[in-house]
């Protein structure tokens, strides 16, 4: 389908249509035998011993011959020139369709990924039939009571559009005829190509939707159909890149939609904007307070190793600003505890010193010491302060 | 040139896709040979001396036979060789042979005696390329319980290294170094028969044994080094494309779905190992301090990505994962599974650790070195360090021969814990080879490499040295109903090449 696409177009506008292939086959001996000669020259050395003649075993056996297939993703600039190399093609197709030619086939692997995120939900046992990939009825798979990916809430918003945007992009891509081009085809090819998917497959990947359409058109009616797509697909241009960058953060499960549909909702956008707007604030600010938070007492410790413990996951939003906050139920946070180290000096003598070390603990830990929260205090033959009523830990914290 | 059926550039009509037949089901039984203890019961208190002991006793009887039977009719200058039961008990002049356990003393070598003198060493010293000494100043030992010989002679040939069980036949000079005039070691063990654990277990059970289908094909793929840059993405995409069956045209469909089971041999990703090595312990050194959780410090993109690989993978084709050197597990061998954490989509593949270590069908994560009954051969897998090292020990020689040496040996990896790290075992080395497996692999080579050796008994062992995907793109299939072995790489053009 991508070829019959690829061609109609070329033939109406040459250059207009970039395309690479993928090659399946067997290339041609030259490198074989290099590739393949475990008995080549003086192998016997490790059997030289005269007693080894015993063995059974045939020396200098002939090369086993080892068949070789090669798989190659080729731009259709190189196609020739690699058909050549090839003696044997099993199966070549057009694995993507661009506006232009690439320069990076990198940017392909970002259809994948895309893919993979925004059409994430879903039994994946089930995905060779939308697919068409090998169907293993044996593998087994276990639904997980924590999903790590559900119980984010914003993500969840921002779903929907980036889904439909996704695909009205790529919609949008596949029609470069003269009269769909816009400005923003430029920003396109950067963006990446257009279909994720090897060819014949292409049309099985995506929604069922489109392929109906795609089959039952021809090739004016999909223009006309894209057109009507169009303006909708340049807002979702617009909030591209905040989507990328989403799902750069989170692996977000997407929705239920194998039927993305493209009507755009731009209230659902803005909504969702700003729930990721709030969001990476807060994880602005929970990054920050990681990574000063444990610094500021530390500065005379000699070495970090002697504090692991105040190592946190940092995908846990807790220890943002306040050092305490309730999660779940559960109290977590940070507190300052007397740790005894040992340390060698110059002179080689052992010396214990009580030092001020930042620990996390959660509710179910047994109540922290009280200890006064004194900055900068390195020898503080501290732990005097136990008679001071301490509240809460919240209280606690507010003074430090 | 393209075949008909393969060649996927044809427009309308559009005929539906032919359905790829779906995947046979993997036999797979793994056994746990190489798992250790957990918790408490894990103990690193015990000395390594213990390991050489073990070694020594389990593999005697087998050694002293072989030199049996090719000794006891040999006669130099009328003089009957006669076995001497400790290295210690050998006369001068006196034509005799002796079994030890070989050390082999190198300037070069790292010396765990340096390390202890040197306490304050802060990061190991630079790794070696070779152990050999351009000087050949290299000595040969034999030792046993009872104390050294210092070997020589021209049939050792250098290709013997620290750990193995040898044989050896000669005279003591009268430096008092014993001249060896030939050596003899256990040579490979008993084969078990094809499905013969799973038909004894159907017989205990007095059931008919099943009609098996015929096997699929085992794919191994080593050295994938995921560095979380998008350079590799293409080609792993690639890859998994293959795997799944979603790349190419329906014949070589057709062959991807006779792959059965995919076996990752070690280093999945790169740099991920708990030790850092001497360049990034400097660079980090120079770093300015940060105390506590440096968020920089860890790049979790790797691991993600080598996740969202594998769960593509995983939903039509049963994965083994074993760790490697650059892997986030344990540095000293036996390296255990990697902790399912990491894998938080594959996981659900896997049976949770609560209920069951291993998992049929699904992400198998298995220890390494790894063996296991895969239809019915046994398979024995590493990632490859142990050939590595040993390779250290010896000049011009190719891995495959590590590889048959070791199994000749029966020793998996006779370099540790000399050179190599191990835990240190204590009342069985599982590292010593009881069973002659069927398909020996190694992850992490150069190149691919594959070699098929015969033992005294008829035994036939497929050895097979899977090359980095990483430098190569290339995985190999075995075909395991013939034991053939085929190469599948995959390639991208580089635009402009």
């Amino acid at each position: 389908m991508l070829y019959e696409f690829h061609t109609k177009q070329t033939l109406k506008t040459p250059r207009s249509v970039h395309a690479t292939y993928l090659l399946t086959g067997k290339k041609r001996s030259s490198e074989h035998s290099n590739g393949v000669g475990p008995h080549d020259g003086d192998d016997t050395v490790m059997r030289s011993s005269p007693f080894m003649s015993s063995l059974p075993e045939p020396k200098n056996t002939p090369e086993r011959l080892v068949t070789k297939t090669s798989i190659v993703l080729v731009r259709e600039e190189e196609l020739q020139k690699t058909k050549a190399e090839f003696e044997e093609i099993t199966s070549i197709h057009i694995y993507s369709l661009e506006p232009g030619p690439i320069e990076n086939l990198n940017l392909l692997a970002v259809c994948n990924q895309e893919v993979a995120t925004n059409y994430a939900s879903g039994d994946p046992l089930e995905h060779w039939r939308v697919y068409g990939s090998i169907q293993n009825p044996y593998i087994k798979r276990r639904t997980t009571k924590y999903n790590p990916a559900i119980a984010k809430s914003a993500p969840k918003v921002t779903a929907k559009p980036t889904a439909a945007a996704h695909v009205a992009k790529e919609e949008k891509k596949e029609a470069p005829s003269a009269a769909a081009r816009t400005e923003s085809t430029s920003e396109d090819s950067k963006s990446g190509p257009s279909t994720p998917q090897p060819g014949p497959k292409a049309s099985l990947k995506r929604s069922d939707s489109k392929t109906k359409a795609k089959k039952d058109t021809s090739a004016g009616d999909l223009f006309k159909s894209f057109a009507k797509t169009k303006p909708k697909a340049k807002e979702a241009e617009e909030s591209k890149d905040e989507d990328e960058a989403m799902q750069g953060m989170s692996e977000d499960e997407g929705d239920a939609d194998d039927e993305p549909t493209i009507k755009f909702d731009e209230e659902k956008a803005t909504a969702a904007r700003k729930a990721r707007e709030e969001r990476e604030q807060k994880l602005k600010e929970m990054m920050e307070a990681d990574v000063d938070m444990p610094d500021a007492p530390a500065d005379e410790e000699k070495d970090s190793q002697d504090a692991p413990i105040d190592k946190e996951p940092p995908s846990k939003p807790a220890e943002s600003e306040a050092a305490v906050t309730v999660q779940g139920g559960r109290r977590r946070g940070r507190r300052r505890v007397m740790k005894k180290k040992k340390v060698k000096d110059e002179d080689g003598y052992l010396v214990t010193k009580e030092e001020a070390v930042w620990e996390s603990f959660s509710e179910d830990e047994p109540e922290p010491k009280k200890v006064k929260p004194t900055p900068k205090t390195t020898a503080t033959k501290g732990k005097k302060t136990g008679g001071k009523s301490q509240g809460s830990i919240a209280s606690f914290f507010k003074k430090a | 040139m393209v075949s008909k059926d393969g060649d996927l550039l044809r427009g309308e009509p559009f005929e539906d896709p032919a359905s790829v037949s779906s995947r046979n089901a993997s036999a797979y039984r793994p056994l746990h040979t190489f798992e250790l203890p957990k918790g408490p019961e894990k103990h690193y208190q015990q000395q390594f001396a213990d390991m050489y002991f073990l070694r020594l006793a389990q593999l005697k009887k087998a050694v002293k036979q072989k030199a049996h039977e090719a000794w006891d009719e040999f006669e130099l200058a009328g003089d009957k060789a006669k076995f001497v039961e400790r290295v210690l008990d050998v006369r001068q002049g006196e034509l005799c042979w002796v079994v030890g356990t070989v050390y082999m003393e190198m300037t070069l070598k790292p010396n765990v005696l340096d390390d202890i003198s040197k306490e304050h060493w802060i990061a190991a010293p630079p790794p070696r390329e070779t152990y050999v000494s351009p000087s050949g100043t290299d000595d040969m030992m034999l030792e046993d319980e009872s104390g050294r010989l210092r070997v020589t002679g021209d049939s050792l040939n250098s290709h013997y290294v620290t750990g193995c069980i040898l044989a050896a036949l000669g005279t003591e000079q009268a430096d008092g170094s014993f001249q060896v005039i030939a050596t003899q070691y256990a040579d490979l063990p008993r084969q078990p028969q094809r499905w013969e654990a799973e038909d004894s277990a159907f017989t205990v059970a007095k059931k008919p044994i099943p009609k098996r289908e015929k096997s699929g094909k085992l794919a191994l793929v080593s050295g994938l080094d995921i560095t979380g840059t998008e350079d590799d993405d293409l080609i792993l995409d690639l890859l998994m494309e293959y795997l799944t069956g979603e790349a190419s045209g329906p014949p070589d469909q057709s062959s991807a779905s006779n792959i059965s089971r995919l076996v990752i041999a070690g280093n999945s990703l790169s740099n991920a190992s708990p030790i850092l090595s001497r360049e990034e312990f400097n660079v980090k050194k120079g770093a300015k301090k940060n105390y506590g959780y440096d968020a920089s410090s860890y790049n979790a993109t790797p691991a993600e990505k080598f996740d969202a690989f594998l769960a593509e993978i995983l939903s039509t084709l049963p994965v083994t994962l074993l760790p490697g050197e650059n892997d986030p597990a344990n540095v000293a061998l036996p390296q255990q599974p990697l902790h399912p954490a990491l894998f938080p989509l594959c996981r659900a593949y896997a049976n949770p650790p609560a209920v069951s270590n291993e998992s049929l069908e699904g992400l198998d994560s298995v220890t390494n070195p790894w063996e296991a009954d895969v239809e019915g051969w046994r398979v024995l897998g590493t990632g490859g360090q142990t050939v590595d090292d040993l390779l250290k020990y010896v000049d011009g020689v190719q891995p495959l021969e590590v590889m048959e040496m070791m199994l000749r040996w029966r020793c998996l990896a006779p370099t540790a814990p000399d050179t190599l790290w191990c835990y240190p075992f204590q009342d069985d080395d599982p590292l010593i080879l009881r069973e002659c497996p069927h398909i020996y692999f190694a992850g992490n080579r150069e190149k691919f490499e594959t070699n098929v050796v015969e033992g005294p008994a008829g035994q036939q062992v497929l050895i097979v040295g899977v090359p980095k995907f990483s430098k190569t793109g290339q995985i190999v299939l075995v075909d395991m109903e013939t034991l053939e072995v085929e190469l599948v790489e995959v390639g991208v053009v580089q635009p402009g090449s």
